[in-house]
């Protein structure tokens, strides 16, 4: 079992816990995840492969997605499942065959209220995890900024 | 008598000749004076280039490069997300501003 950043801080024996509430998920080559705007009711933890998070965009007057992130073994997609309105703001796919387990939002909650120590810990991670986002796109957004100023002013 | 008619006739015809040549060459001159100054300015503006040694001209933007397949489009759109990730991480690593306004390889956008 990979490092996995929704786990960070748990004894191994808690952190088996947390992942046996979920089911692990097998997707094959090219296949979807989930979509832009369908209902987000689990958080997922890549535990082999690689996702790739995508948002459509117009090209030539075609719509096509468009690589906005990818992310890997270890690490946490899909954490609209936890947040108001639980609606995916991005689709998930797997570019090769990718293994996840699904971590169902009702059943976290449920084991959080019994185990709130263990509902601080992981509620902490994936504010890192949010918060790592947000700097890695205000930064991506400011130098998009940057080079449109500079192609005003050229 | 003749001879006379005749040599006044060709001097006539002559005469209109040079007159038509004249307000031909005069009306082109004048036009020519007046692309002068735009030709000279461009031909200032070329000469006043900073010469690139060794540099080969910018390539034009790829807005303006529409040949370009679509596959390829999203390629170097893909290249430049991950690039821009890989500069945004950098950045927050170690936040200054000179790492937030680093200069990209990104063929999207030189």
């Amino acid at each position: 079992m990979p490092d996995i950043d929704l786990l960070k801080g748990l004894a191994p024996d808690e952190a088996e816990r947390v992942l046996a509430l979920g089911r692990r998920v097998v997707l094959t080559t090219r296949a979807e995840l989930f979509h832009l705007g369908d209902v987000a009711d689990s958080i997922y933890v890549v535990t082999r492969g690689r996702l790739r998070l995508t948002l459509p965009m117009q090209v030539r007057s075609r719509e096509e997605d468009v690589l906005v992130e990818e992310r890997s073994s270890g690490q946490t997609v899909g954490w609209s499942a936890l947040i108001p309105p639980y609606r995916f703001t991005l689709t998930a796919s797997a570019p090769f065959e990718t293994e996840v387990v699904a971590l169902p939002r009702e059943a976290l909650n449920s084991y959080f209220a019994a185990h709130p120590e263990t509902g601080y810990a992981i509620s902490l991670n994936v504010a890192c995890v949010v918060g790592q986002r947000l700097q890695l796109f205000q930064a991506m957004w400011l130098r998009e900024v940057q080079r449109m100023v500079e192609l005003r002013c050229a | 008598m003749e001879m006379l008619l005749m040599g006044v006739c060709l001097s006539v015809f002559g005469l209109a000749v040079a007159c038509l040549a004249f307000g031909a060459a005069t009306r082109d001159s004048g036009e020519a004076t007046a692309a002068a100054p735009a030709v000279e300015t461009e031909a200032i503006q070329v000469a006043a280039r900073p010469t690139r040694f060794f540099v080969s001209p910018p390539a034009p933007p790829v807005a303006a490069r529409t040949n370009i397949p679509i596959e390829a489009l999203l390629l170097q759109i893909e290249n430049h997300v991950r690039l821009e990730q890989a500069a945004a991480e950098s950045f927050l690593a170690s936040p200054n501003a000179s790492l937030l306004h680093s200069r990209t390889m990104s063929t999207l956008v030189n």
